[in-house]
């Protein structure tokens, strides 16, 4: 059959659209994607940029993965320098925690809470701190080769997915479903049956394309994450439960064209033969896999999806939302800005960082949370004002331990970090997308005995420290410095003053509440 | 899971109507109310103001229907017990429950339930969803669908809390594609999740102290801001506190001497009684289970055992209710998976029957003293000329708790999705 392009029309609209923004004199990105967004706007207000303290703490939290000390903050607030937002950017993108956050943040989005695996974080690690390509990091995922030992980790994702749970059969449907939503941005779950019955593009030809590849995948047991591919020798066959009108499909990656199967002789087909009693893998000469792992990059989606994905991280929308539901009927609400990033990406030879960098360099990026004066809402699909985002439970664990300089050892790390998880992560397979706090958090953050005791654990501790503190706005100053990154204003100044003066009977307890509630803010809980 | 992601009797959606509620919902913004949102407004608010509560008492395992609602003494699988005549002339029930016969005019008893699973893996989750059509999404147990479409009401409590045997926490599987904050609050052997009591050390001056900080540091924070964030997180914060605060409800050594010898000194008839104190409360949906009913083996002495506690605790909470004015705002529903085969095995027992079984109810919108359907003599099959599913069943309940549920539809993502199974109707005799 012939490869669904006509579907895919409206995606080559948008490219010849882009050529002729593209031979115009060219401003850097960053500038020409607040230039669509503030034309976009077409004059509704916008929030300023955020405020010096706010800009550091997000992006500490974004590309460290926890808020910063307080002399950091104090520093980078101190610096007169024009430029130092940009030199921050480059600083921690290029700094020690760079690798370790990115993968944290894509294991979180891949892998939704299923498990994690130390080879799979150690993968996701390492690209990140060469800065691997995504087309590349996303072949080597797909093509979930257990021969290349350097990249065994990111077989994780398909090898996760092939493991059953309780009695159930091996969900090969929900695999096929995860690379389109994740990988495309195109959710094919209702086009697994007969085409889709609300979108016009998501034809069943596009699921059973996947399908056919990742059907044939086989967990293999052992220390690492592996699976091994099976022969295939025709094509699938499958029909619509509506028509029941039979169809054939080599596997195809979804907006190109199926791919050939090589059909090799009764005993030929191996470059590897299976071996149970050596326990000894197969590997199959045609590998779909290996095929796709091509293919996968060409895909029109393919680039737009990360573009979208990683904007929506950075600015807590899509442009594309859900950002599962990549097709015609559901544009983005800044197409020129989507295809502009995807089009920069791929030229860029999918240079991540490259592109986290423009993002943050963006007006987009660096506003306010702060509604301008006088406004009450603004659609949220506009990105004039900055949203605020969620934290992860790693993010949260993190940042709560710098807040309140608690001295933990290890273990006690350990076992801190399995409780912020059961708090604040969200159960298997539920994407993590929005701020949705729960009734099990806030219990944990009141009443959970460790929570109240990391403001006294060691003499280092928050309040443990300041209760030798004399000179009362000092205190203020650090309390509101050290856990929310940012200088109390007056009014908050004379409030702990007031405060701690009602209550100087019990200096401790009146530290403890404030430092507690400070903790338990919304402010902090969320990266504004 | 299933193997497929959707089967073929999905969408039974004309294109237009979709397309209809997708652009609406586009306009509104798409996403802005999260997963699981209500289409329709208008039902939103109706909704809003429903007083109706839910109790439901769920019978893990499968009472059996010969020795409780439908008894067929002196018959080839009738079993050892006599049946007894209740409140409603005509009508008996098993001698084994005797305090409930004397309330059968209050109750509304379905004797021709008709369902398709007989193991407990299947039948548990597809009796608690009401097995909606196959739409490649994982439907809410009811008490999740109800905490959703009714909300919390006033209370300020959790709208759907379980009260069970064994671990307590948050059961959010429960909620289905609803998503985990519809889920269960479970109390585990009536006791409260983890992290529900003030750590020691911390005075009850010292957590109000900083609470109201904390609600002074957000109200702050919320100035001049887009308040979504600040609404969600202060939400659960009240709920916690307003819980906390009463601690009574699910304190069991507060329950009174004689409450406790009414309801008989059972797991059941503690679980009811703290059920009884949280509806007064005013929780939504208060679901108790009691495990234990999957009488295999030696099922008549086991039967002589556990209905006899049913019947107290039952009957007592249904008078209890009845005398605080509280059935006209509570459905109140016992049932389990399925029933028992009328074949009595080689061990004395029963084993599961989806074929032909029984549930009572009680409460708002239902016939009081009404005996739906009825099986035949033996009490293999059910009479003709109808028996009802389980999906029938959901929609009685949702027309008692006033909820339209040919109108009323859940929303996941573009989907839109009935509440009750699309080919059914509610039991009409039921239905007041």
């Amino acid at each position: 059959m012939l490869p669904r392009l006509p579907n895919l029309v409206w995606l080559a609209a948008l490219m010849v659209a882009g050529v002729v923004v593209a031979t115009a004199a060219e401003p850097a990105l960053h500038e020409r994607v607040d230039a669509l967004i503030e034309q976009a706007a077409s004059g509704k207000p916008v929030a300023g940029p955020a405020e010096e303290a706010e800009f550091f703490r997000r992006v500490h939290l974004d590309f460290a993965g926890v808020i910063p000390t307080v002399e950091e903050m104090r520093a980078f607030v101190a610096d007169p320098a024009p430029d130092k937002r940009t030199r921050m950017i480059d600083s921690l993108l290029n700094g020690p925690d760079y690798a370790k956050r990115m993968a944290d943040w894509f294991h979180v989005h891949l892998m939704e809470r299923r498990a994690d695996h130390d080879l799979w974080l150690s993968w996701l690690e390492r690209a990140f701190a060469e800065n691997r390509p995504w087309d590349q990091m996303a072949a080597q995922i797909i093509r979930g080769d257990f021969r290349d030992e350097a990249n065994r980790g990111a077989t994780f994702f398909l090898s996760n997915r092939l493991e059953k749970y309780g009695q159930n059969t091996t969900d090969y449907p929900g695999l096929t479903r995860d690379v389109g939503r994740l990988f495309l941005g195109m959710d094919l779950q209702c086009a697994e049956c007969h085409n889709h019955r609300l979108i016009d593009d998501y034809d069943q030809a596009d699921f059973q394309g996947l399908f056919a590849a990742f059907k044939n995948l086989t967990l293999l047991p052992g220390d690492y994450p592996a699976v091994e591919e099976g022969v295939i020798s025709e094509k699938l066959k499958y029909a619509s439960v509506f028509t029941q009108k039979e169809r054939l499909t080599g596997p195809r990656v979804p907006g190109r064209d199926e791919i050939a199967i090589a059909v090799f002789e009764k005993g030929q087909e191996y470059e590897v033969t299976p071996d149970k009693k050596a326990k000894q893998p197969g590997v199959p000469k045609f590998s779909a896999l290996e095929a796709f792992a091509t293919e996968i990059p060409h895909s029109p989606t393919f680039s737009p999806n990360f573009v979208n994905r990683l904007w929506f991280l950075m600015m807590g929308r899509g442009l594309v939302e859900p950002l599962d539901q990549f097709h015609s009927e559901n544009p983005a609400s800044h197409p020129e800005v989507l295809d502009l990033l995807a089009r920069e990406f791929v030229a860029r030879g999918h240079d991540i960082r490259w592109l986290v960098r423009e993002l943050a360099l963006t007006r987009v990026y660096q506003r306010s949370s702060r509604l301008p004066e006088g406004v009450e809402s603004l659609p949220e699909e506009a990105f004039l004002v900055a949203k605020q985002r969620r934290l992860s439970a790693e993010q949260l664990l993190a940042s709560a331990l710098r807040a309140t300089g608690a001295e933990l050892d290890a273990a006690a790390r350990e076992e801190l970090e399995k409780r912020f998880l059961k708090a604040f992560a969200n159960e298997p397979k539920e994407p993590e997308y929005e701020f949705a706090p729960s009734l099990k958090s806030a219990l944990f953050v009141m009443n959970d005995p460790e929570v109240g005791r990391l403001l006294e654990a060691g003499p280092g501790a928050i309040v443990s420290r300041l209760v030798a503190e004399p000179d009362a706005a000092r205190v203020a100053g650090d309390l509101y410095g050290a856990i929310l990154s940012r200088p109390p204003t007056t009014e908050e100044t004379d409030e702990v003053v007031a405060y701690l003066k009602g209550q100087s009977s019990d200096r401790t307890r009146a530290l403890r509440e404030i430092a507690w509630a400070l903790l338990a803010s919304t402010e902090f809980a969320v990266n504004h | 899971m299933t193997d497929r992601l959707c089967t073929p009797d999905e969408h039974l959606w004309s294109r237009r109507r979709v397309l209809g509620r997708l652009a609406r919902a586009g306009a509104a913004g798409i996403g802005a109310g999260g997963l699981g949102g209500l289409l329709h407004p208008a039902v939103a608010e109706e909704v809003a103001r429903n007083d109706r509560q839910i109790l439901f008492i769920w019978l893990d395992g499968g009472i059996s229907q010969f020795e409780s609602w439908d008894p067929k003494p002196a018959s080839r699988f009738g079993g050892p017990f006599r049946s007894i005549p209740t409140s409603v002339p005509g009508i008996h029930y098993s001698e084994l429950m005797p305090r409930t016969a004397k309330l059968a005019h209050l109750l509304t008893v379905v004797r021709n339930l008709q369902t398709q699973d007989n193991s407990h893996s299947a039948g548990v989750p597809r009796i608690l969803r009401g097995d909606p059509a196959n739409r490649g999404v994982t439907y809410p147990y009811f008490g999740s669908a109800v905490a959703k479409l009714l909300g919390p009401g006033d209370s300020g409590l959790p709208p759907y809390v379980w009260i069970k045997p064994g671990s307590g926490g948050f059961k959010t599987e429960n909620a289905g594609f609803l998503g985990p904050k519809y889920g269960a609050v479970a109390f585990g052997d009536g006791k409260p999740p983890e992290n529900f009591v003030r750590p020691e050390g911390l005075s009850a001056e010292e957590d109000a102290a900083r609470q109201a900080l904390l609600d002074r540091f957000n109200a702050r924070f919320v100035k001049g801001r887009p308040g979504r964030a600040n609404e969600a997180q202060s939400h659960v914060y009240d709920m916690a506190r307003k819980l906390m605060a009463r601690a009574e409800l699910f304190d069991t050594t507060r329950l009174s001497e004689r409450d406790l010898d009414r309801y008989g000194r059972t797991e059941l008839g503690t679980h009811l009684l703290v059920a009884r104190n949280m509806l007064e409360a005013g929780v939504r949906f208060v679901q108790v289970t009691s495990y234990g009913w999957d009488t295999h083996g030696d099922h008549f002495n086991g039967s002589a055992s556990l209905i006899p506690k049913f019947d107290r605790a039952f009957a007592s909470i249904v008078e209890d209710l009845r005398d605080r004015g509280m059935l006209d705002r509570v459905l109140v529903v016992a049932m389990s998976e399925f029933g028992r085969t009328p074949r009595i095995n080689g061990h004395h027992g029963r084993d599961h029957y989806p074929e032909a079984w029984s549930l009572a109810m009680a409460g708002p919108g239902l016939v009081p003293g009404a005996t739906i359907g009825a099986t035949d003599a033996e009490g293999v099959f059910v009479d003709a000329p109808r028996s009802y599913d389980i999906g029938s069943v959901f929609h009685t309940w949702y027309h008692a708790l006033g909820i339209d549920s040919k109108k009323v539809e859940f929303h996941n993502a573009d989907q839109p999705l009935p509440i009750a199974h699309h080919e059914m109707e509610p039991i009409r005799e039921a239905l007041a």
